[in-house]
């Protein structure tokens, strides 16, 4: 074109513009944003960036005391793994322990001190507004009660509740509550064993737990114990059972599982025996009934025990027991020919109303089989020198459901003023049946030392947030021991988040507060601790300073003592041997009205509850039933069919005591009168992963206690209600059958083991 | 070489699968399903390691879970003879990958570790791989992942946080991997000896039934374990040429 | 068919050129940005002069970036490292008070990175200088420059070629670089 008039011209400008810019700007929307480069002001000493820093430290997810290594970059925990130092768990953790970098960085942790402005009342739970204030104030408000009560003689209305804890924290708890002149200090777990305790006490004359040694023993015969998933301590137990399965030449360590419903424990098992809940003590007899009568057992005392044994013959036991008594009379032999041979008990068969009869069946067992003091065995821990003796005996303050009641009790007649919780939650993990929410409303100040807002602190009229366990100086004294005397140090393994203290600093600010320092003088949770073990280092050989002495010893995370306690030649008291005996079960709730028992358990992931608010777990499939983010109920595929039930129907399960509504999930390896629902969920607080979540079974238990007081948490019967409702189970199993494809192949025996070709690394001597 | 000679030499050097003797390391698996308690140890600690998202419940139920090592239950027989059995499932590491052939922008291949590798940033998202793959142990990401502050301050600064439309998979831990040649270098070209890297599951799994190493150096324990009369691969018939061995479950009642 | 292409053209035609100089214009302004304002400059918190340091004065690199050797990032001096030496020399001079500035205050001096690399990219400055890499090889002449410019496009292109000349070990298979 020659001539291009003024208006296309400017069209042509104004696009060729527009065109530039656009262009201009996109590659600036497709440039590298910037990034910055943020250096120290003043290089911190103990990390340098990018470079990995370890920490030994303890475990506080469950109360088997593993030790961990910490690995941390730049001031952050990265990844907990086990210790491999450490006797206990060798370097190995489980799921729950993994997953304790989510208790530190939970998004829903309590940040600073703060006070109820809401009235505290049940149906207001969960809107209950907090203002923060200073920790000058709380401390202050605090003290200033507990001075109070102490100068007006009122001592004993301090309560001190905590978690089952062990080592210097716990001595502390003991003087605190002593210099405050009260004696009323509680350690609270569900899944504490009290009728272990009372059953060993009974039997050996000990209120302690021994040493079961999985590892080295050739046969195990556990009642009810889930000893791989939630007993005492799994990865201890998981080590052992390894090495008895696949790590010893020439033999294959053989194990026996007698449940109602088959646990983890159960699978692992080369036989999974369903006796009737309850009857386990009855099996147990009946075994040491064959063993004494075909001979097997030769001690001076036989006449004694086939006296207290001639009720338990094995024809009677099958039937008591629904075994079959020829598999009764091979269980027998096999625990006799098998030898070291070990028998433990415990779960679900340890909580029924005859629990400790159980119980104390089981240890004859071990007495019978000559199994006590040797390896393979059951051994007693050595006390060791250099504890110190507070920590001693950990169940001594551990509470068992009668004195939660006494507790709950004393609070609705205006005995207790101040109640100071610390770790635990009774008001998710006990019965609704305690009204244990309802007696806190009677105590005027409930003081929180929590780290999560849970059902528990949802209570409380004063929060003092105490700092989690990656954030806090402490040690333990593991117990189950490991055969000999260890003890580890927890150190904190990043700066502390939040404006939180750690729960020993607490209790030691309010001793200053309350004018103790004489008696309490150390001014935080560490001086406590270096001067406890600086009597544990004096008691040593002391070679070098104490300060090299604990330099190594935190470095190490772990400590101990060679010595070993001679525990063979021990024989049960006359009158024990003469009462040895159960009775059958006894259930709460007429078997017309309520047909199915209740068999709550332990889940893998969330344990007791506490697990819940971390979504690591909850994400974490159940191994048995691969569900997630739920609740379900168990049924045995014949009992769903009779009922009407298929995989989903959402059922009220109601006992005498209350309801839940679960899904139904179908569950084969279950009796048929039993139901089984995990514990663990129906969360009302703690957090957005736990809240409004599922169902908690602990609610509907029956509160029936056995004959020392002991919850018995296996003793409900419960019936099953359809609503006609539907959910889809979320779950990641797909089909549960290999249709021929061999994923799981399976030998026989004669080609099973041969250690030396196996390259396995032999576990280190315990 | 000339232009035919090079084709020859290539048809040669790729027809037989996962051309061995040109690996430098040949990292293998071992698990003894014998010892495997099905605890999910393993899964949790691959999870922690590996920033592994946080799906929700809501893509769960859609079957969009990512787990790189996920626990396999099957059961045999009915109450009361119902047994349950245990299998760990993680990328095989196929020597003969199905996926690697299918990948039409090769982000994943064979390396010279003998790994199966997945290059995220290359990725495209056909989602191929993941249904070529008989084992099914490829996830892909079908949304971006998000974590609740601070759960994201645990995340691991040695492996890339992945995006939407990205495929994942277990990669053996392959940044201990590095890290251990890191020090073997730092040393002095040494070899890696035999138990210095554990991928975080072999690592944490309580009941030891787990174990990682070379299986060209005959000395190690997987090598072996390789000899085991027990050891076994799934799906073998399918000539993947898998490096995770398993060893079978002792059945006790089998006559 | 009686569909007359003219009249379309007639219309079209203006149209076009339009689009036309548009599509010009887009590309020109995308170059634009890139060669004037490549951002491989950029206006630091402080203008601190490697010429003065590493150059003129030949502070070795590694006495202020002392990570290089040992980690994986080469670090970037502290505050204090930089007041060590600036509590005295050079006080009354306005960047040092700059300097003094943040000191005083406690706070970080937010440098902003010239060379980065994406977060996919695993990067170890251990492994480079161990292996007798030239910080210059990739950062170019640093102690040249007043300010601190990328020299080097930092593109997997440049890793690739100096893996491929060096023979570096497994250097060409993306797991090193790339998880």
């Amino acid at each position: 074109m020659a001539n291009i008039d003024r208006r296309d011209f400017l069209k042509l400008v104004g696009a060729g513009s527009v065109g530039a810019g656009s262009g201009f700007m996109l590659a600036e929307s497709i440039k590298h944003p910037v990034e910055y480069l943020i250096p120290a002001v003043i290089p911190p000493e103990d990390f340098s960036p990018g470079i990995v820093t370890w920490y030994n430290s303890v475990c506080g997810m469950c109360s088997a005391g593993c030790g961990i290594s910490v690995r941390t970059r730049e001031g952050r925990a990265k990844k907990i793994e086990g210790n491999p130092a450490h006797p206990v768990n060798q370097g190995r953790l489980c799921a729950l322990g993994q997953a304790g970098l989510q208790v530190l960085y939970n998004p829903d942790r309590l940040t600073a001190p703060a006070r109820r402005t809401h009235p505290r009342d049940s149906a207001a739970l969960g809107e209950a507004n907090w203002e923060q204030i200073t920790w000058e104030e709380g401390l202050t408000t605090v003290a200033q009660r507990l001075n109070e009560l102490r100068e007006g003689g009122q001592s004993d209305s301090i309560c001190l509740l905590s978690e089952g804890v062990r080592g210097h924290l716990a001595s502390l708890f003991e003087l605190f509550i002593a210099q405050l002149g009260s004696d009323r200090l509680l350690h609270y777990d569900f899944s504490h064993p009290h009728s272990l305790y009372a059953a060993n006490q009974r039997f050996f004359g000990e209120q302690v737990l021994p040493y079961y040694d999985v590892k080295n023993t050739r046969y195990l015969l556990s009642f009810g114990a889930d000893y791989l998933g939630s007993w005492i301590s799994p990865v201890h137990h998981s080590l052992g059972f390894g090495h008895s399965r696949q790590g010893q030449s020439g033999f294959r360590g053989q194990f026996v599982q007698i449940e109602p419903r088959m646990s983890i424990s159960g699978a692992a098992a080369d036989q999974w025996i369903a006796a009737k809940p309850g009857t386990e003590g009855f099996l147990a007899l009946g075994i040491a009934h064959h063993i004494v009568s075909s001979g097997h057992y030769r001690g001076a005392d036989r006449a004694d025990w086939a006296k207290s044994l001639q009720n338990y013959s094995t024809g009677r036991v099958a039937e008591q027991t629904g075994v079959p008594a020829d598999t009764i009379a091979q269980l027998a032999d096999a625990f006799m020919g098998n030898r070291p041979s070990l028998a433990i008990g415990g779960g679900g068969a340890g909580s029924h109303s005859n629990g400790v009869d159980t119980l104390i069946a089981v240890n004859a067992l071990n007495y019978l089989a000559g199994n006590i003091g040797k390896a393979g065995g059951l051994a007693f821990n050595p006390i060791p020198v250099a504890y110190p003796t507070a920590a001693i005996l950990p169940h001594a303050r551990q509470a068992n459901y009668r004195k939660m009641l006494a507790l709950a009790e004393d609070a609705r007649r205006g005995k207790i003023q101040v109640l100071l919780l610390s770790g635990t939650n009774p008001v998710f993990s006990l019965p609704a049946a305690a009204k244990f929410q309802e007696a806190l409303t009677a105590i005027p100040l409930v003081v929180s030392l929590s780290s999560f807002m849970d059902e528990t602190t949802a209570m409380a009229d004063l929060i003092l947030p105490s700092h989690t366990y990656l954030e806090s100086w402490g040690d333990d004294f593991p117990e189950p021991g490991v055969g000999f005397s260890t003890g580890s140090v927890s150190q904190p393994v990043v700066s502390p988040l939040y404006n939180t203290r750690a729960t020993g600093d607490i209790i030691l600010a309010l001793a200053h507060k309350l004018n103790l320092s004489e008696t309490m003088p150390w001014p935080d949770m560490k001086d406590y601790l270096k001067a406890g073990w600086r009597e544990i280092y004096r008691r040593g050989p002391g070679q070098e300073s104490f300060e090299s002495f604990w330099i190594a010893l935190v470095r190490a995370g772990v400590w101990g003592e060679k010595t070993r306690r001679e525990s063979t030649g021990f024989v049960p008291d006359k009158q024990v041997v003469r009462n040895i005996g159960v009775t059958p079960p006894q259930f709460s709730g007429d078997s017309e009205a309520y047909p199915f028992i209740l068999h709550p358990y332990l889940s893998i992931g969330l344990h007791d509850g506490r697990g819940a608010n971390l979504p690591w777990m909850q994400e974490l499939p159940d191994p048995l039933t691969s569900v997630v983010y739920g609740s379900w109920v168990e049924l045995n595929p014949a009992t769903a069919e009779r009922l009407g039930f298929a995989e989903g129907d959402l059922v009220k399960v109601e006992s005498p005591y209350g309801s839940i509504t679960v899904p139904v999930y179908l569950y084969r390896a279950l009796r048929p009168e039993v139901i089984a629902i995990p514990i663990g969920q129906g969360h009302s607080e703690y957090g957005r992963y736990a809240k409004d979540r599922g169902s908690n079974p602990i609610q509907i238990l029956a509160p029936q206690m056995d004959t020392t007081g002991n919850l018995a948490w296996s003793a409900t019967r419960v019936r099953l209600v359809a609503t006609g409702e539907k959910v889809a189970l979320v779950k990641t199993g797909g089909t549960s059958r290999q249709l021929g494809r061999e994923i799981i192949q399976t030998t026989t025996s004669s080609a099973a083991y041969n250690a030396q070709d196996s390259g396995r690394i032999p576990l280190r001597e315990v | 070489m000339d232009f035919f000679e090079r084709i020859r030499d290539g048809w040669d050097k790729h027809r037989k699968p996962a051309h061995e003797d040109d690996f430098d390391y040949a990292w293998t698996m071992a698990i003894d399903l014998d010892i495997c308690t099905g605890c999910g140890a393993c899964v949790t600690a691959c999870q922690a390691e590996n920033n592994l998202p946080i799906v929700g419940e809501e893509e769960f139920a859609r079957g969009r879970e990512i787990k790189w090592i996920r626990i396999e239950r099957y059961w045999e027989g009915e109450f009361p003879d119902a047994k349950l059995s245990f299998i760990p499932m993680m990328c095989q590491h196929c020597d003969a990958a199905p996926c690697e052939t299918v990948c039409p922008v090769s982000a994943t291949y064979h390396n010279q570790d003998g790994l199966n590798t997945q290059i995220y940033n290359r990725c495209i998202g056909t989602r191929a791989c993941a249904v070529y793959c008989p084992y099914e142990v490829r996830y892909f990401n079908y949304t971006s992942h998000h974590w609740e502050e601070p759960l994201d301050q645990q995340l691991n600064p040695d492996v890339t946080v992945r995006e939407k439309g990205v495929m994942e998979k277990c990669t053996f831990c392959i940044q201990r991997i590095r890290q251990a040649k890191d020090r073997a270098k730092d040393d002095g070209r040494r070899r890696i000896r035999d138990g210095e890297v554990q991928p975080a599951c072999v690592q944490s799994c309580p009941a030891q039934a787990m174990t990682f190493g070379d299986r060209k150096d005959t000395q190690s324990r997987v090598a072996k374990m390789i000899n085991n009369p027990r050891a076994y691969r799934v799906l073998d018939e399918l000539n993947t040429s898998p490096s995770v061995i398993y060893l079978k479950k002792v059945d006790a009642d089998a006559p | 068919m009686s569909v007359s292409i003219v009249p379309t053209l007639k219309v079209l035609k203006p149209a076009g050129m339009v689009l036309l100089i548009g599509m010009i214009g887009l590309v020109f302004g995308f170059w634009a940005n890139g060669a004037y304002f490549p951002g491989t400059s950029p206006q630091q918190p402080i203008n601190f002069s490697h010429k003065i340091h590493a150059g003129d004065f030949e502070i070795p690199c590694m006495y202020c970036h002392i990570q290089a050797r040992r980690s994986i990032s080469a670090g970037v001096p502290s505050v204090n490292k930089c007041v060590n030496c600036h509590k005295v020399i050079a006080t009354q001079r306005p960047q040092i008070q700059l300097l003094m500035n943040y000191w005083e205050n406690q706070e970080p001096i937010p440098w902003i990175k010239v060379h980065d690399l994406p977060d996919f990219v695993y990067f170890p400055h251990k492994r480079h200088v161990s292996a007798g890499v030239a910080c210059q090889t990739c950062h170019g002449p640093v102690e040249t420059m007043a300010v601190v410019s990328r020299m080097a496009p930092v593109k997997m292109g440049q890793c690739l070629s100096c893996h491929k000349e060096n023979s570096v070990e497994h250097g060409l298979d993306c797991w090193t670089c790339h998880k």
